[in-house]
């Protein structure tokens, strides 16, 4: 600690520009590669387990900072399963939500680059004919035939993105009003994703389509559809918000965040209202939340990160039954509840996160665990299975591994 | 039992809005009056009686106010030194403002502050430097709530310098010594706020705040900024401070849990007006309020084990601009009578010590 502390922290004008050269090479060439001209066959992919919707493998993102790489999201893997909601957790900046923006492809290029990884998406879409149009389902009004491909959304280029973005994966940001455009009513920003999803909507039919999300989500359209954005409260906001993912009836959504600028009152109203939709769309939900208590209630699977990393993954009850990385267990004694006794101390982990940029070789979490070991200055710890479903990145249980 | 159904069977009781409202304000003018005499409270280090803040929202061109949203509303209460009150409830119920006009950063608009022994309501400016070095704030946001232009050294020595509180020469041991209290390692002292992560800045604000010794401390939602691991570092440290330096603490936080850690006694408001008042032991065991019950049921449980049964709250908090006449509850509350959408509930003592405003709780006696 006292060394890390003592060194020196600037950097010279030098190192800057030689940081800048190096990477305006590196974000040149992984640019060029994002905005290249593919054939569908580049992209196309085989899902490793039939039971998931999205895989992410090895995935890396970094930021192309003056200051150095910052590697936000180092390596992270995890599956969404079919019909289940997966919860995200860890500390602000760890990645989490890196890792979703790298899902929809919405990290802000040339400094964030999506640089080695997998995302597999399996998509239900048109079926579409040489020119591109969808093919009508024989005998259906209005229907057409569908056909599952599976992409990898880390090598799609950034002008295919069409297909999934919206569409299949779709979105709730962490703050409502900053997500909604303030300068056009709410009924325009809903039909606009029916508009643009459904081959041969209306407007009449985006009206209707609108409306039925927005009673879905518990609002009587006649109030709302043709108000602004600033005339509703935080929570009816995040209702629209939720209104505007599930328009395009997507088969996942990624929900970052979704209630941390809420009041507790509400919060209990968006996550009744997010599980009651999961079990309507048949979808699954990807919730990214530092909060425990959402995770608990919310969550079927639960994957913690620390610093860009995945620590430890598991069912929910795995994680907070038997968690076995020193982090999970720190996060959960350190959070205050009501059934806790409030006389003694409450647990701390001490320290702070690592700075992002340099990353020591070892465990990532060495300097704050009470536990560590001569092992843990070693390299970084490997993901040990502890059960079927139950994976954890930590030296402690690499001998009992061994052992058994 | 059996009148009050053949009243029901025959004709709803009518209600004159304006009358009841009138006969509620002189009652409680009247009842204001009787407490502004009563003697001070020679144990307490603050005593908040009545405290009443609003803000114009309306003016004539002549500049006559003819609209006003009242922000707190009669809130009242008494903190021994050493001793934490807790303010929760949700955003926008009046908590933060509450707390500003205790330190009289708002010039509250009705009610009694008596802080150490002396009514400070209608203190100068210049009278009230003297009673700022006994009261300090510590802000939500550690990260907008420090000058960005000045060393952490000159942010803690500034306050020590103005309020001379030790000798020009022991400036900087006072400070290092301060800052080795807060956790803070001596050579920050030459270092800028950037340098620093939320926690440290928090424990800088901490340090500024306790630089000038004072009796009193608002805590101003100070973990609401910070991550789960370094909220735990910060509530430990305002605990070990408190029982070092014998502070009063007011705690203003949304979150329940957290409040219940720190506090002794706690305080529920909702949309300007105290809902319920009681020590942690009474509102944690055997909350009254159907808020308070409300507010409780809402926190996420971190146990997938146990899917609790929620008390449903129905929309949106009213605005405070045009709060509902009666109970100002009764738009949200799952028990609401008819006599709840036009009498204001009387704020009563229930049990010793323990206050609730509510219409229910009444039919029990």
């Amino acid at each position: 600690m006292a060394k890390q502390n003592t060194a020196k922290n600037y950097l010279s004008g030098k190192e800057i520009r030689a940081i800048a050269k190096a990477n305006a090479k590196e974000m040149k060439r992984l640019e060029a590669y994002k905005n290249r001209k593919a054939d569908e066959s580049e992209f196309l992919t085989q899902m490793k387990k039939q039971e998931n919707i999205l895989e992410i493998e090895d995935l890396h993102t970094f930021f192309y900072t003056e200051q150095g790489i910052v590697k936000a999201v180092n390596g992270v893997s995890y599956d969404v399963p079919k019909n289940a909601v997966v919860g995200v957790v860890g500390e602000s900046g760890c990645g989490k939500s890196v890792t979703s923006m790298s899902v929809m492809r919405l990290i802000q290029g040339p400094t964030g680059q999506i640089v080695d990884g997998s995302i597999r998406f399996v998509s239900n879409e048109y079926k579409r004919d040489e020119k591109g149009n969808p093919i009508p389902k024989a005998g259906a009004e209005g229907e057409y035939e569908m056909v599952e491909k599976v992409y990898d959304i880390a090598k799609m280029p950034i002008n295919e993105i069409h297909r999934i973005r919206g569409k299949q994966i779709a979105m709730i940001f962490q703050e409502p009003m900053t997500s909604l455009n303030p300068v056009f009513t709410i009924g325009q920003q809903l039909d606009e994703v029916t508009l643009l999803h459904v081959p041969g909507a209306t407007k009449e039919m985006a009206k209707a389509k609108s409306e039925e999300m927005l009673r879905l989500v518990g609002i009587i359209p006649e109030n709302v559809y043709k108000a602004f954005p600033h005339e509703l409260s935080g929570g009816m906001r995040q209702r629209v918000m939720i209104a505007m993912a599930l328009a395009a009836e997507p088969r996942l959504i990624i929900a970052d965040e979704p209630t941390t600028a809420l009041d507790v009152t509400i919060q209990a109203q968006i996550l009744d209202l997010l599980q009651d939709i999961k079990d309507k769309i048949d979808g699954s939900i990807l919730l990214i939340t530092h909060d425990l208590g959402v995770i608990a209630e919310m969550a079927d699977y639960v994957v913690v990160m620390y610093a860009g990393k995945v620590i430890e993954k598991g069912t929910v009850y795995e994680i907070f039954q038997d968690p076995k990385h020193p982090y999970t267990i720190g996060l959960q004694k350190s959070k205050p509840t009501m059934s806790l006794d409030d006389s003694t101390e409450l647990y701390n982990i001490p320290g702070n996160v690592p700075n992002p940029i340099n990353m020591p070789a070892h465990c990532y979490f060495k300097e704050r665990c009470a536990k560590c070991t001569a092992k843990c200055s070693g390299e970084y710890p490997g993901m040990v299975q502890v059960s079927p479903t139950h994976f954890v990145a930590c030296h402690l249980y690499d001998e009992e591994n061994n052992n058994g | 039992m059996a009148d009050e159904k053949v009243i029901n069977n025959v004709a709803a009781p009518v209600y004159d809005d304006e009358a009841l409202a009138a006969e509620y304000q002189a009652k409680r003018q009247k009842q204001i009056e009787e407490d502004f005499k009563k003697p001070i409270d020679p144990d307490c280090v603050l005593e908040v009686r009545h405290l009443r803040k609003c803000f114009p929202i309306k003016k004539t061109v002549t500049g006559k106010v003819t609209k006003e949203l009242v922000a707190v509303d009669d809130v009242s209460f008494k903190l021994k030194a050493g001793e934490t009150l807790g303010i929760v409830g949700e955003s926008g119920c009046g908590k933060t403002t509450a707390g500003r006009a205790i330190l009289k950063l708002h010039q509250p608009t009705g009610g009694q502050i008596i802080f150490d022994g002396k009514d400070i309501t209608n203190y100068k400016p210049k009278q009230m430097r003297e009673i700022r070095k006994q009261m300090q704030i510590i802000f939500q946001d550690p990260y907008s709530s420090l000058p960005p232009r000045d060393t952490v050294g000159g942010i803690l020595s500034e306050p020590v310098e103005v309020h001379k509180i030790v000798p020009k020469d022991q400036v900087k041991d006072y400070v290092l010594d301060l800052m080795d209290k807060c956790g803070l390692r001596d050579y920050y002292f030459e270092r800028y706020p950037h340098e620093f992560s939320g926690g440290q800045r928090q424990r800088i604000c901490i340090a500024r705040a306790l630089s000038v010794n004072p009796k009193l401390v608002i805590c101003d939602e100070p973990v609401s900024a910070l991550d789960v691991s370094i909220q735990a570092q910060i509530i430990n440290l305002l605990k070990k401070l408190q029982r070092e330096m014998n502070l009063a603490y007011v705690f203003i936080s949304h979150d329940l849990s957290v409040v219940k850690f720190i506090s002794d006694k706690i305080l529920v408001m909702y949309l300007g007006a105290v809902m319920e008042f009681g020590t942690k032991e009474d509102i944690f065991t055997n909350p009254m309020h159907p808020y308070t019950k409300a507010l409780f049921s809402a926190v996420p449980n971190p146990d997938p084990t146990t899917k609790m049964d929620r008390i449903k709250l129905e929309g949106d908090i009213p605005s405070p601009a045009n709060p509902p006449k009666g109970c100002r509850f009764h738009t949200r509350c799952p028990y609401a009578k008819e006599v709840c959408k036009h009498i204001t509930p009387d704020y009563k003592e229930y049990e010793p010590g323990h206050f609730a405003a509510c219409h229910l709780l009444e039919k029990q006696d």
